[in-house]
């Protein structure tokens, strides 16, 4: 079997203000993955191998050119052979179109980032013959495409991916309940999000996913200047989800702002941590390898 | 309060740019779509508001940091508003009466004038007025502080004087101005009553000492056509070595009249007795020459005088003293070894002109005899080879006499060590040094001496009478004795000139000859003059100045006896001049205050001067007195720079009022606080992510 070891390649990602110029997520996600491939210089299917896995005896209804007759031959037993890379997974990608995400301080917003991360894992799980599904929410559902490995289906979700617009306010707790309905495998679902509600809804909602038997990655999407807070000028801060405004000066709240902020953070990273949940905290100014090198960690365990 | 550079308040405009600054940035508060409130509205409120607190409380450190620093420049003070006699300030009215008591008040009745209009100054103060008088002739005086005791300042007014002094008014509104200073708020008043005498008027600085806002008031009491004829000069030679002056006097009268000639009786009066008498014709506004001489003077001090014979209405400058000594020749006796031409430059030295003090004689030293020595007032052994004891025995006991100075000229011919057990020899002869063969050098020069000895007093500040221009191939090598001092010394450190200790003065010994054979001094236009004030100094011998004018300081020399300077005044009193003993070389001065004849007492010798008031004191020609206060009060625009051109009294004023200091020390503070809170504001900020 193949190592999940993956050592991390050098100077191939392309900076998000680059890549923001080009408007075809196909495009986009191929020139991210093809080249974060060749940054590995390896097969992408390292981790991901036909080995042979094991025997199991047929049962009805398996397909019968799955039947070893070499083995009936010699025990007079029918066996079906069983290969690792046969073992398809479900991916399912949620992304957050909510009006926050709608914040960018350059001209990569949170929206555009998390579609380009969509859009890159959806392209890069295809490829792996994974079945992927998508569904894009506010305050509720907004698009929904089950897990398919159709053929059509990449095309698909990167084009609702692409055309994908930010609006409303965000509640996590209509996309989960809905996901507790419709999701009747196990899989993998992925959270792009700013998670902009309480913590403990947040983990409320996954916790129950991840009951499920669901491995579940979290990106967290951030813009820089919601990190480190730079302004300068006493402003008129408006909410982007509920248009309420708020008299603010930088300089006095900073300090109390970023203490706030940290401890959301680490919430999400603790409680999340401690349900088995992968959590990656995502900067907007920064290329999108993290996300993709977390997605391979994970994939390479799910398997 | 004041500021002695208020441009610097020019700099408190900074203090608006922080303010407008704020109010800029808060008329272009925008509106800023931002991706959520929810962290925002979670801070609490209380933070914010100490935060807002904090920068407020920052915002008014800095503005006072750059207050109190403009502060500091601007150099604040305040005039100082104690008083003396603890009166209430901020009400009525701060006088300063300004009294003229010069010598020139004397005229008719004007002082009596001047008193009775100061009385009636005073008796118009009201009950919250406070008055300070000056008393001012050449120099200002306060009779009076502050006060508002009205027969306090009336008493003072009573006990004043007229003086012999002449006037001067720049010091005296310097003087008025500082008092003015001490009224503070009170509104200021500057009365002066006064002749206005035009020579008065000695303003030596532009410089304005008078507020703009003080409110003067001129009284003359002078009179516009005087009447005054005096005599403002006299020219007297004042020693006669002769029984019949030889010399003549000559008095300058001055009619000060404008209006006519007049013809006014001289008379040169000689120790209380009148020599000669003649009429003078004195023009209108003009002035004419008496010339008086050929009378007899017994030996010693004579006390004269040119009167006139008049009584016009300023009596005192109608006598004009003088005093005259009349005195022997000094004799002068040059000991040589017998050698032709020995003292050919010294004898002409003390007969190059024919009315020196000087009698002098040459003779060889081994033909001398001590009674003839004895004799003399001075003798200058002029490279001798030695003394006969019974010629050295007198020379020894005439000069610790007192009676007889000796100049010891060693050269060629000289037996060092017969010269050096002589007693009371001031110094130690080593040996004969030939210079070029001492030292690369072919010549040394007389270069150190000092310059506050009597001898040397002459050669300061004339480059005519350099006494480092001589050469000297040879000299004696001297080590001073004990108490003995080398007052001039070649230029590699050699003693040139030694003077005897203080306890046996009267000899100098002068260590290279006089012969033109070791040096080129004799050719030098320094060497007369050194001789004869050599000589002054030994025989005590001081040429005095006919008579000095009341304003001038005259000096005393200590003679080489020294001893306890005294003084006795025309009325009788003896004062002593200095602490101890002045001894000889030694200079102090004495200010007259009275004319009259003064006799100057420094050990045994005594001489007699003679003081007269200033002359120009008789000139009572008038200023306008509106001129006169308008040239030393400060127009508005002046005072509008007084940052600029501040008085010396103001400067003082800030030197008292040191409240900058405090200023720059609350800044200081300020600054610490500020610090510490920006500091604290700023502490570690989390970063996240």
């Amino acid at each position: 079997m193949s190592s999940h070891i993956i050592d991390r390649p050098k100077n191939r990602f392309i900076d998000p203000k680059v890549l923001i110029r080009i408007q075809n997520m196909e495009l986009l996600a191929r020139t991210v993955v093809e080249g974060f491939v060749t940054g590995l210089h390896q097969s992408p299917y390292l981790g991901f191998s036909v080995d042979f896995a094991e025997y199991r005896q047929y049962q009805p209804g398996d397909e019968i050119r799955r039947i070893d007759w070499n083995v009936y031959g010699r025990s007079d037993k029918l066996f079906v052979k069983l290969f690792e890379g046969e073992t398809n997974t479900r991916v399912l990608i949620i992304l957050d179109m909510s009006g926050s995400m709608n914040y960018g301080s350059s001209e990569v917003k949170k929206s555009d980032y998390a579609k380009m991360l969509a859009s890159c894992l959806t392209y890069f799980a295809y490829h792996q013959r994974d079945a992927v599904g998508l569904l894009t929410f506010d305050d509720g559902v907004r698009d929904h495409i089950p897990a398919s490995r159709r053929t059509g289906q990449l095309h698909s979700l990167l084009h609702t991916i692409e055309h994908a617009v930010p609006a409303k306010g965000t509640e996590f707790k209509k996309p989960l309940h809905f996901l507790g309905e419709v999701l009747s495998r196990r899989g993998m679902v992925i959270f792009i999000s700013d998670f902009y509600d309480e913590p403990a809804n947040i983990l409320a909602g996954l916790k129950i996913l991840k009951a499920k038997g669901n491995d579940i990655m979290a990106f967290h999407i951030m813009d820089d200047f919601e990190l480190t807070f730079p302004f300068e000028d006493m402003a008129q801060f408006e909410d982007m989800e509920t248009a309420d405004k708020m008299h603010v000066i930088p300089e006095y709240v900073r300090n109390q702002y970023l203490n706030v902020v940290g401890n959301h953070i680490d919430a999400l990273r603790k409680g999340m941590s401690a349900v088995q949940i992968d959590y990656t905290l995502m900067n907007t100014s920064k290329p999108l390898d993290a996300g993709l090198f977390s997605y391979l960690a994970a994939r390479a365990h799910t398997v | 309060m004041n500021f002695l550079n208020p441009f610097f308040l020019i700099g408190a405009a900074v203090l608006a740019v922080p303010v407008l600054i704020h109010l800029v940035r808060r008329e272009r508060s925008e509106i800023v779509p931002f991706s959520t409130l929810m962290f925002l509205l979670k801070i609490p409120k209380r933070m914010v508001r100490q935060q807002m607190l904090k920068n407020l409380l920052l915002m008014l450190l800095r503005l006072a940091l750059i207050a109190l620093l403009v502060g500091v420049f601007a150099r604040p003070y305040l005039m100082q508003s104690a008083t003396p006699d603890g009166a209430p300030t901020g009400s009525g009215r701060g006088v300063v009466l300004m009294l003229d008591n010069s010598s020139s008040m004397r005229y008719g009745q004007n002082f009596e004038k001047m008193k009775s209009e100061a009385v009636s100054k005073i008796n118009a103060l009201g009950g919250s007025d406070r008055m300070a008088i000056v008393g001012f002739n050449d120099s200002a005086t306060i009779l009076v502080q502050p006060t508002s005791d009205k027969g306090k300042l009336r008493a003072a007014v009573d006990a004043l004087e007229p003086s012999f002094a002449g006037t001067r008014y720049f010091e005296a509104f310097a003087l008025a101005d500082r008092l003015l200073g001490q009224f503070g708020s009170q509104e200021q008043h500057l009365i002066m009553i006064s002749d206005f005498q035009r020579t008065g008027w000695n303003r030596s600085s532009r410089e304005s000492v008078v507020g703009h806002d003080v409110k003067g008031e001129m009284v003359s009491v002078g009179v516009t056509d005087s009447a005054n004829v005096g005599i403002d000069n006299v020219s007297v030679d004042a020693t006669s070595f002769v029984r019949t002056y030889s010399g003549r006097i000559v008095a300058r009268i001055h009619n000060y009249r404008r209006d006519k000639d007049v013809t006014v009786p001289v008379a040169l009066v000689i120790n209380d007795k009148e020599e000669a008498r003649k009429n003078v014709l004195v023009p209108a506004s003009g002035t004419a020459l008496a010339e008086f001489g050929g009378f007899d003077l017994a030996l010693g001090f004579a006390k004269g005088k040119v009167k006139i014979v008049t009584d016009d209405p300023l009596p005192q400058d109608n006598e004009f003293l003088f005093g005259i000594e009349r005195r022997e020749k000094l004799n002068v006796l040059i000991l040589d070894s017998g050698r032709p031409r020995a003292s050919f430059h010294l004898k002409a030295a003390f007969t190059a002109a024919p009315d020196l003090p000087f009698n002098v004689k040459v003779a060889n030293a081994s033909v001398v005899t001590p009674e003839e020595l004895a004799t003399q007032d001075i003798v200058i052994f002029n490279d001798v080879q030695r003394l006969s004891d019974p010629v050295r025995d007198r020379a020894v006991q005439a000069r610790r006499s007192g009676r007889q100075g000796q100049l010891v000229v060693l050269g060629n011919s000289s037996d060092l060590r017969w010269w050096e057990t002589m007693s009371g020899f001031p110094a130690k002869p080593l040996r004969s040094v030939d210079v070029s063969k001492e030292s690369g050098k072919t010549v040394v020069y007389l270069t150190s001496y000092d310059r506050n000895h009597g001898i040397f007093k002459r050669f300061q500040g004339s480059s005519r009478l350099g006494l480092n221009t001589a050469q000297f191939n040879h000299y004696i090598e001297l080590e001073p004795k004990q108490g003995a001092v080398a007052i001039a010394k070649f230029d590699n450190g050699g003693a040139a000139l030694v003077e005897s200790p203080v306890e046996d003065r009267g000899m100098l010994v002068f260590a290279s000859s006089l012969d033109m054979n070791w040096n080129d001094l004799p050719l030098k236009p320094s060497f007369v003059p050194f001789l004869h004030e050599s000589t002054r100094y030994l025989t005590r011998y001081n040429a005095a100045k006919g008579w000095y004018s009341l304003d001038e300081s005259i000096p005393i020399i200590g003679t080489v006896d020294g001893g306890v300077a005294r003084v006795i005044d025309p009325s009788g009193t003896q004062k002593q001049i200095g602490e101890g003993e002045l001894k000889a070389g030694e200079q102090l001065y004495f200010a007259p205050e009275t004319p009259g004849f003064y006799e100057l007492r420094v050990g045994r010798n005594s001489q007699i001067l003679a003081v007269n008031s200033p002359s120009n004191e008789g000139n009572l020609e008038m200023m306008v007195p509106e001129d006169l206060l308008a040239s030393v009060q400060s127009t508005e625009a002046e005072a509008r720079q007084t940052g600029t051109f501040v008085t010396d009294d103001k400067l003082e004023y800030a030197r008292r009022q040191m409240g900058w200091w405090y200023l720059l020390l609350i800044a200081l503070i300020a600054g610490i606080v500020e610090l510490y809170i920006a500091n604290s504001r700023t502490q570690s900020v989390r970063r996240v992510g």
